[in-house]
C-alpha cells in the first residue's frame, strides 16, 4: 500500500512525545468512545506499513489450486513437497521459503479431501514455524479449528486463509516483514507449481492464461524481496528476475467496458475483458524456471 | 539531557507503535467479519496508519476472471468511515463505496482477469483526525 502525503510533519520528536503522553492518558477516553481513531504520527506509520512504506498484494495459492481442481485435474501426490522434510531446513530462509510452500501444499490437499495428508502438512506448517520461533504467528484456536475441521473440505479453504492472514498480521506487526515475504514467495512459487505441472499433465486455456497472469504478483515479490541485502535473497530475487524477463514478452490487450452495480445486492459486475498472448515457448520457459528456482528451495539443505 | 530526550523518544515512539498495533488489529478484527466463510481469504492483511482524511493509501491487485471478491474496508470500531475506489490498469474508475453510504465491504463478480488499483482514505465528514485503516480481500469461485 502506497500513501501519497500532501502534508508533511515537522517537529516530529516533540508531537511524538505529546501524541504518546496523550494517547497514554486518553485511555479511559478510549472506552467511553469506541469509535475514536488512534491518533498516530508518520514516525510510526512508515513502521507499520510493509516495505519502504508500501504494500503489495499477492494471490492466494488456495485459488490457483482451486482453477486446477476445477479443470479436471486429479489429486497427485506426487506434485507435492514431502512433508517429512522440516528438518532439513537450516536457515531461517529456507524454513520461511517452506513454510509458504507447505500452507500451499495444505491447502491443495484439502481441496481435494485428503484428510491424512493435511494433517501431515499441518505438522509440517505448525514444525516449521516453532522453529522460525513464529509459532505465535499462527492463532492456536485457528489451528486447533483446522485440526477439527480437516474432513471439510470448505471450511479448511476458509481455515488456512484466516489462518496466513493472521500469520501476515502478526509477522508484520512484529517488524518480521522479511519472514513474510518469504511465506509470500514460496506460497506462489508452489502455486506456480501446480500450474504449470498441470498444464504438463492436461493442457487447457485456463490454467494457461492463469500462468501468464501472474505478471503482476511476480512484479510485487521481487519489489518486496529486493528490500534485503541478505545475499540469499538477493540470489533469490535474482532468479526471479529472470523469471520476469520471460514475462515482459507476454502481450496482454485490455478493453474496458463500464461495469454494472446492483446496489440491492452489493454487487458489482466487471465486465472489461483482457486478452492474453502467450506462446507454447513462453510457458515453458516459466515452467523451466520456475521447476529450478523450486527444486533450489526444498532442496536447501543439500545445496 | 539530550541521551534522555533521545530515550523518552525511543519509548514514546515505541509506545505510539504498540498502540497503534493494536488500534489496527483491533480494527482489523473487525472487518474480519464482513469477508463471511463463503468467501476465502487471500492470507494478506492491508493496512495502513492515515494522518488525514486528505491521505490516500494504495495497493495493486489481480483480479482473476471468473471469481467473485469480497472486498472489506474499515477504520475506527464502527462501519463506514473508509471511502474506497477501484480503478483498472488505465484509471477508469470500477467501483466507489463513496456513492454506496462508504459501504464497508462490497462483492465483485469478475469476468476476465484484470490489473486493478485500490485506494482507501479516511472519510473527512467522519473522521477529523488520523486513522487505521484496514483493507481484507476474500474470493470465491463463481
Amino acid at each position: 500500500m502506497k500513501i501519497h502525503k500532501k502534508i508533511l510533519n515537522k517537529n516530529v520528536l516533540a508531537f511524538t512525545i505529546a501524541v504518546s503522553l496523550l494517547s497514554s492518558c486518553g485511555d479511559k477516553k478510549e472506552d467511553v468512545n469506541k469509535d475514536e481513531l488512534v491518533e498516530t504520527v508518520d514516525t510510526v506509520k512508515t513502521s507499520v506499513l510493509n516495505v519502504g512504506g508500501e504494500l503489495f498484494s499477492v494471490p492466494s495459492p488456495i485459488q490457483t489450486a482451486l482453477l486446477i481442481q476445477k479443470s479436471g485435474i486429479s489429486y497427485d501426490k506426487s506434485t507435492l513437497h514431502a512433508s517429512n522434510k522440516v528438518n532439513t531446513f537450516t536457515t531461517d530462509f529456507s524454513k520461511s521459503l517452506n513454510l509458504g510452500i507447505y500452507g500451499a501444499d495444505l491447502g491443495y490437499v484439502s481441496l481435494y479431501n485428503q484428510t491424512q495428508d493435511a494433517l501431515g502438512y499441518l505438522a509440517s506448517v505448525k514444525q516449521l514455524a516453532d522453529k522460525l520461533g513464529i509459532s505465535a504467528a499462527f492463532d492456536a484456536s485457528t489451528m486447533e479449528r483446522i485440526k477439527n475441521n480437516v474432513t471439510n473440505k470448505d471450511s479448511m479453504m476458509v481455515l488456512v486463509g484466516i489462518a496466513y492472514r493472521g500469520s501476515d498480521a502478526y509477522l508484520k506487526n512484529n517488524q518480521r516483514t522479511g519472514i513474510s515475504s518469504l511465506i509470500l514467495t514460496g506460497g506462489w512459487i508452489e502455486s506456480m507449481h501446480f500450474s504449470v505441472t498441470a498444464y504438463k499433465t492436461k493442457p487447457s486455456e485456463g490454467v494457461r492464461f492463469r500462468i501468464a497472469e501472474q505478471k503482476q504478483a511476480l512484479g510485487s515479490l521481487i519489489k518486496i524481496l529486493s528490500v534485503s541485502t541478505e545475499a540469499e535473497v538477493t540470489a533469490l530475487t535474482a532468479q526471479l528476475t529472470e523469471l520476469s524477463k520471460i514475462y515482459d514478452g507476454i502481450q496482454f490487450k485490455y478493453n474496458f467496458v463500464e461495469p454494472v452495480t446492483d446496489t440491492t445486492k452489493k454487487l458489482t459486475y466487471i465486465n472489461s475483458t483482457t486478452e492474453v498472448i502467450v506462446s507454447d515457448e513462453q510457458i515453458a520457459l516459466i515452467t523451466d524456471k520456475i521447476k529450478e528456482i523450486r527444486n533450489k528451495i526444498i532442496n536447501a539443505s543439500q545445496s | 539531557m539530550k541521551k534522555f530526550i533521545i530515550a523518552l523518544s525511543f519509548v514514546s515512539i515505541a509506545s505510539v507503535f504498540n498502540k497503534a498495533n493494536a488500534q489496527c488489529d483491533t480494527i482489523a478484527n473487525i472487518c474480519a467479519k464482513h469477508i463471511i466463510s463463503t468467501f476465502i481469504s487471500d492470507g494478506q492483511q492491508y493496512r495502513a496508519l492515515l494522518l488525514n482524511s486528505e491521505e490516500t493509501a494504495e495497493f495493486q491487485t489481480t483480479f482473476f476472471g471468473e471469481t467473485t471478491y469480497r472486498i472489506a474496508a474499515c477504520s475506527g470500531t464502527s462501519d463506514g468511515n473508509l471511502i474506497f475506489n477501484i480503478y483498472d490498469q488505465d484509471r477508469h474508475l470500477l467501483f466507489t463505496n463513496r456513492d454506496k453510504k462508504n459501504a464497508p465491504y462490497w462483492d465483485f463478480k469478475v469476468k476476465s482477469t484484470l490489473e486493478t488499483i485500490i485506494e482507501a482514505q479516511l472519510d473527512a465528514n467522519r473522521n477529523p483526525g488520523s486513522g487505521c485503516a484496514v483493507m481484507l480481500i476474500g474470493f470465491k469461485q463463481k
